[in-house]
């Protein structure tokens, strides 16, 4: 009988409406005692992430929402558990008026959820817009603002998390926020006889490990193209028409571009 | 309990937070208000008042999967954030006079832009206003009030915003009225409308089922220069982007055409074919080469449903100028590999292709635009368009103009109108003295007579294209005194920089301006009157453009009117009331103005005539807050797109001279014979007309970039500027070593390498008509020579002028002042070239030490306080 937070990384448009309604909440509007007033700018209490993902003309950009994880076993709990609490509805709060001047908190998060107002001298971060609910609202701002569905906040049974992952930071802590979709690597490029000048359509491409086994097969479209999606990071080599082209994903997406396998 | 205690709002107020203006809303939005503040502004829930049954809410059902297109309101963040443009601390807070501007003695017209202001009280500045407009109407005649009365503002009803001063000078012997051309059509209305009628704007009006028909036949959708994700946002919504998702997820291809990886294509795109700017005619052709040569087309079609194509195809093959349209001629001029090419072409013949547009982006606002826009007419053809899954469609403005033809979502049972209770200018507005907005300033400049053809707004038919104008016009004595509630032309038309030259011109004697915040041409004004925003104003909205169902609602009055803001109208009424206390023709104005209706009674008088069915009152409508039409029956089974002209051409004629599509226009080449440009059938055009913007161009020796300045993703062209929200996203601004919030631009990694360019620099895109600077990001989503970079950032004019300096980086300044072609008075404002360096900020500041030291916030940008003067 717990709500989450599903965020559908495959359905995030990058409109930011979830970080600015997060915004127009809190931004110098208190609401105690549950949260004091968030300064103007700066802090994120829901942050959109984007991550530009390959290059010319295989390019993508994935958007995140991040917001507090809402632990179950909460690293800020740990810190100061005479300041941060947990109500029935699994929701961490610092509170504004316990917490103040305990700058330790901002680093007991491990994945940067807690900013610190100086202003105020306290603590602050993400409280599920608990006042809303409190006033009847069924789900906080972020996710009434979302166009798309992309974020929503739901009872846990009634979503199907199986392929849902958490964040690495807070992996392992339970918690309240699940993504779908969350993007891994693509290795993508069109299949071309430079010689003949064509695309070739139809052919096989295979992608294999650093090590010769195979890992996926594809034939490339009516426009020449392929697109290994969702693999894991790692040093492939991809092989069509008897050539093959080495793909390192470790570190980013790849457009192989053009793979030029004309017989010269 | 914390229920009570903190009550979360004292009350709720719907307003329309659309930017479009006209009497016509859009973004309709709750927005709570506590102590007097706005507190939160919120997607409206319809099941507030309707359940889905009541409302017969649409949906789409493909392969298990069903397209919902929600019960609340999709607004975009340019909504959610309004309370600060309200709260903006660039708010013009009082009335203001620009301190060197004596209007009994020197007026300084060249210190425009830069001067600073005093404040004065309302009585004070309506009379000099009075003063003044009675001075020039003695001086020389009505005409020479300059009225600039259109577009690019918040959307109000009662409130007015657009031309209401036009209203009232009519009541005295007119005005001279700006005259604004289809900006946002260019290319569809001097080009497409020439081939395939579609009165008035030249875009596909038959595109009602074309969602549904796309869904159930559909293999592919080309988005062409479009973005749903950024350009419906100010007046619509985003109901595209769940249409967009929608097509992904049943496995309708996107392939996006375009220099860019537009914030559509970068969370849509199954595939993005990078084309240089302003080159689509070259693909266009190179891809009508393969489809003549290789048989690819309908041909049984165009010989029942077209004329002239014998002409274009005799152009393509190179009979006629002796260059043949080849795909290898193409890649030279757009980017494109002839091979990837011909692939598109030969997947486009063997599909059901349609093709997407947010209005045509780039292409239809660059040099030449009625060529790419009417050769993608002739492309639609050579694909039976018309047939199920193939299509021209757009993301915005459905329905527009009530016409009932033109939705690709089902449509509601009601479309609603408030013209009786709109006080902008109505129709086109144009009286006895007009003048096309783009050639504003040469008229002013060259003190000439200046030629055009057309009246020039988008509601005309093409023959209007055919009649010549010229300015001054009936006796005129030429522009002295404007009069704007639309100051953005500056940032948002062709030739910014020649815009400042006029603006500071001897002949401009007097400028007035009325608006809500200290931005771009207001600073150029010599007196500035404080209007309100719609969230200080109580008014009366409609919402037809979202998708969903059509909306009506009065709106409540938000907040109280900040500093001595008054809305539009009355800012108009105001100086009515000084008029008229110089008698004569003047007498009684301010009563013949507002006539006898109270401010209830019209806007009762407005839902009255709206179209809302007579069994829901005006009492219902303040009980209940809002109304919502119900969807329209049958919408399931209408015919889609073109399908009618498709299967019965002769039943169902286009608008053209023939009924038909008409690759060759006769009626072009009746009334341009020497038109080498735009001719009687689609070409390229290399330059000409005023135009030298290739790349192959020697002018491209010095610019060798050309420029993608597409509508902002985080503005509504030059309004949303000052919201600290927006200004902090990641492609929002890039914070220079000065602290200073610059406007992005991307360029490519190859690109940057040239000029030793790092992630985070401060650069100059420039062309000898002046230099804007911009924010570099190092970024794979522009294509190698192209540079990208949003239109309509908040100008601060370092140099003012052409050769100037804009540190804000509105890039309009920069843009050609030349019209689309000699007889098109089209804008071109995309797809020109520039040249880009690092720019050195410290020593710029050094250079120019007091613009450098503008009032400025970091949050916010430049402030108000940065051109009044301190202790007046």
């Amino acid at each position: 009988m717990a709500k989450v937070f599903v965020i559908d990384v495959a359905h995030c448009n990058g409109c930011h409406n979830c970080q600015v309604a997060c915004k127009d909440e809190h931004c110098d509007q208190p609401w105690l005692p549950i949260a004091e007033a968030q300064p103007l700018t700066g802090q994120y209490w829901c942050k959109v992430n984007q991550k530009e993902r390959g290059q010319v003309p295989w390019v993508r950009v994935s958007y995140e929402p991040t917001m507090c994880n809402h632990c179950a076993d909460a690293p800020c709990m740990k810190t100061a558990p005479e300041a941060v609490y947990r109500r029935e509805d699994g929701l961490v709060i610092v509170d504004p008026a316990k917490a103040k001047g305990l700058k330790g908190l901002v680093d007991s998060c491990p994945i940067g959820a807690i900013y610190y107002n100086e202003a105020l001298d306290i603590p602050q971060k993400c409280t599920g817009c608990a006042h809303l609910l409190d006033n009847g609202w069924e789900v906080p701002r972020c996710v009434d603002a979302c166009p798309t569905d992309a974020l929503l906040y739901v009872e846990e049974s009634e979503v199907d998390l199986s392929e849902a992952v958490v964040l690495d930071g807070v992996a392992g802590l339970g918690g309240k926020v699940y993504y779908l979709n969350y993007p891994k690597r693509f290795i993508a490029g069109t299949v071309v006889d430079i010689a003949a000048d064509e695309v070739v359509i139809g052919t096989t491409v295979e992608l294999k490990s650093a090590s010769g086994d195979l890992v996926a097969t594809l034939t490339s479209d009516d426009l020449g193209d392929f697109k290994f999606d969702q693999v894991e990071k790692a040093c492939y080599v991809v092989e069509v028409g008897g050539k093959s082209f080495e793909a390192d994903v470790t570190q980013r997406d790849l457009s192989l571009g053009d793979v030029d396998v004309s017989a010269a | 309990m914390v229920a009570s205690s903190n009550p979360i709002s004292d009350k709720t107020v719907i307003k329309n937070l659309g930017f479009c203006g006209f009497g016509m809303s859009s973004n309709t939005s709750a927005v709570d208000v506590k102590d007097g503040r706005i507190v939160r502004i919120r997607p409206l829930h319809y099941d507030d008042n309707y359940t889905r049954e009541e409302l017969k809410m649409w949906s789409l059902e493909k392969d298990g999967q069903v397209f919902d297109p929600k019960m609340k309101s999709l607004i975009p963040p340019l909504s959610l954030a309004y309370k600060m443009r309200t709260y903006s601390p660039n708010r013009v807070p009082y009335p203001l006079i620009r301190v060197d501007w004596d209007p009994n003695g020197e007026r300084n017209p060249q210190n425009r832009g830069e001067s600073k202001y005093r404040r004065i009280s309302w009585d004070e500045a309506t009379k000099i206003i009075a003063d003044e407009i009675k001075r020039i109407h003695e001086t020389y005649g009505p005409y020479s009030v300059y009225c600039q009365g259109e577009g690019h503002g918040e959307s109000k009803t009662y409130n007015g915003t657009h031309g209401n001063q036009i209203a009232l000078l009519n009541l005295v012997g007119e005005c001279t009225v700006q005259s604004r051309q289809p900006d946002s059509w260019e290319g569809w209305v001097w080009g497409a409308k020439h081939v395939w009628g579609m009165e008035p704007l030249g875009q596909n009006k038959y595109q009602n089922g074309v969602f549904r028909d796309i869904t159930e036949n559909g293999d592919a959708v080309l988005f062409w220069g479009a973005d749903p994700e950024t350009t419906p946002w100010g007046w619509g919504g985003q109901l595209p982007s769940r249409m967009c998702y929608w097509f992904n997820d049943i496995g309708v291809k996107s392939i996006f055409i375009c220099p860019d990886v537009n914030y559509a294509s970068a969370v849509h795109a199954d595939k993005w074919i990078p084309v240089l700017p302003n080159t689509d005619a070259a693909l266009q052709l190179a891809i009508a080469h393969v489809w003549f040569s290789e048989g690819l087309y309908e041909k049984e079609y165009l010989e029942s449903h077209a004329i002239g194509y014998d002409w274009f195809e005799s152009y393509v093959k190179g009979f006629i100028d002796g260059i043949e349209k080849t795909p290898k001629w193409a890649e030279a001029k757009c980017g494109v590999k002839s091979y990837h090419i011909k692939a598109l072409a030969r997947y486009w013949a063997k599909h059901n292709v349609s093709i997407a547009h947010c209005n045509g982006g780039g292409m239809v606002r660059s040099p030449f635009s009625h060529e790419p826009a009417r050769l993608e007419v002739c492309l639609l053809g050579m694909q039976a368009v018309g047939k199920p899954g193939c299509h021209q469609f757009k993301f915005i403005e459905w329905q527009l103009f009530g016409f009932d033809s033109c939705s690709p979502v089902p449509r509601s049972e009601t479309y609603t109108l408030l013209m009786a209770a709109y006080h902008g200018v109505h129709g086109d507005g144009l009286g006895s003295s007009f003048l096309v907005k783009t050639k504003l300033p040469e008229a002013i400049l060259t003190k000439e007579k200046v030629e055009w053809m057309s009246h020039g707004p988008c509601a005309f038919p093409a023959e209007d294209q055919f009649i010549p104008f010229e300015f001054p016009m009936n006796g005129g004595k030429g522009i002295h005194m404007i009069w704007s509630d639309a100051p953005c032309w500056s940032t948002c038309w062709n030739g910014g920089f020649k815009m400042e030259d006029a603006l500071r011109d001897d002949s401009i004697e007097f400028v007035l301006v009325q608006h809500p915040w200290m931005e771009n041409d207001t600073v150029f004004a010599d007196i500035i009157l404080p209007s309100a925003t719609g969230l200080e104003l109580s008014d009366i909205a409609n919402d037809n453009m979202s998708g969903q169902v059509t909306l009506l609602y009065l709106e409540d009055q938000a907040v109280e009117l900040q500093g001595e803001a008054i809305s539009d109208y009355e800012v108009v009424c105001e100086v009515a009331k000084a008029l008229e206390k110089h008698g004569g023709i003047y007498e009684n104005l301010y009563n013949r103005y507002v006539g006898d209706l109270s401010k209830e009674e019209v806007i009762r008088k407005g839902f009255e005539t709206s179209g809302v069915p007579a069994d829901f009152t005006y009492d219902d409508l303040k009980e209940k807050k809002f109304w919502a039409s119900k969807v329209r029956d049958g919408w399931e089974s209408e015919p889609a797109g073109l399908y009618n002209f498709y299967m019965e051409p002769e039943k169902y004629p286009l608008e053209t001279p023939s009924g038909k599509l008409e690759y060759y226009s006769t009626r072009l080449a009746e009334h341009f014979p020497d038109d080498k440009i735009r001719g009687p059938y689609p070409q390229w055009i290399e330059e000409g007309d005023g135009h030298q913007e290739r790349i192959g161009s020697k002018r491209a020796e010095d610019y060798p970039y050309l420029l993608v300045s597409n509508h902002p993703r985080w503005r509504v062209h030059a309004q949303h500027d000052d919201i600290p929200w927006l200004r902090e996203i990641e492609t929002c601004k890039v914070v220079g070593p000065d602290g200073y919030a610059y406007e992005p631009l991307w360029i490519n990694p190859l690109d940057a390498k040239k000029h030793g360019i790092e992630d985070g620099d401060i650069v100059s895109i420039y062309n000898e008509r002046g230099s804007v600077l911009g924010g570099a990001r190092i970024t794979e989503r522009v294509m190698p020579g192209a540079l990208y970079q949003d239109h309509g950032a908040h100008i601060d004019a370092i140099k003012a002028g052409t050769g100037g300096l804009d540190r804000g980086g509105a890039n309009n300044l920069i843009c050609p002042s030349p019209t689309s072609s000699k007889n098109a008075p089209g804008e071109v404002t995309n797809g020109f070239l520039v040249g880009v360096e690092k720019a050195d900020v410290f020593e710029l500041a050094r250079q120019y030490p007091e613009q450098f030291n503008r009032e400025y916030s970091s949050e916010v940008g430049l402030i108000a306080d940065a051109y009044i003067e301190k202790g007046v």
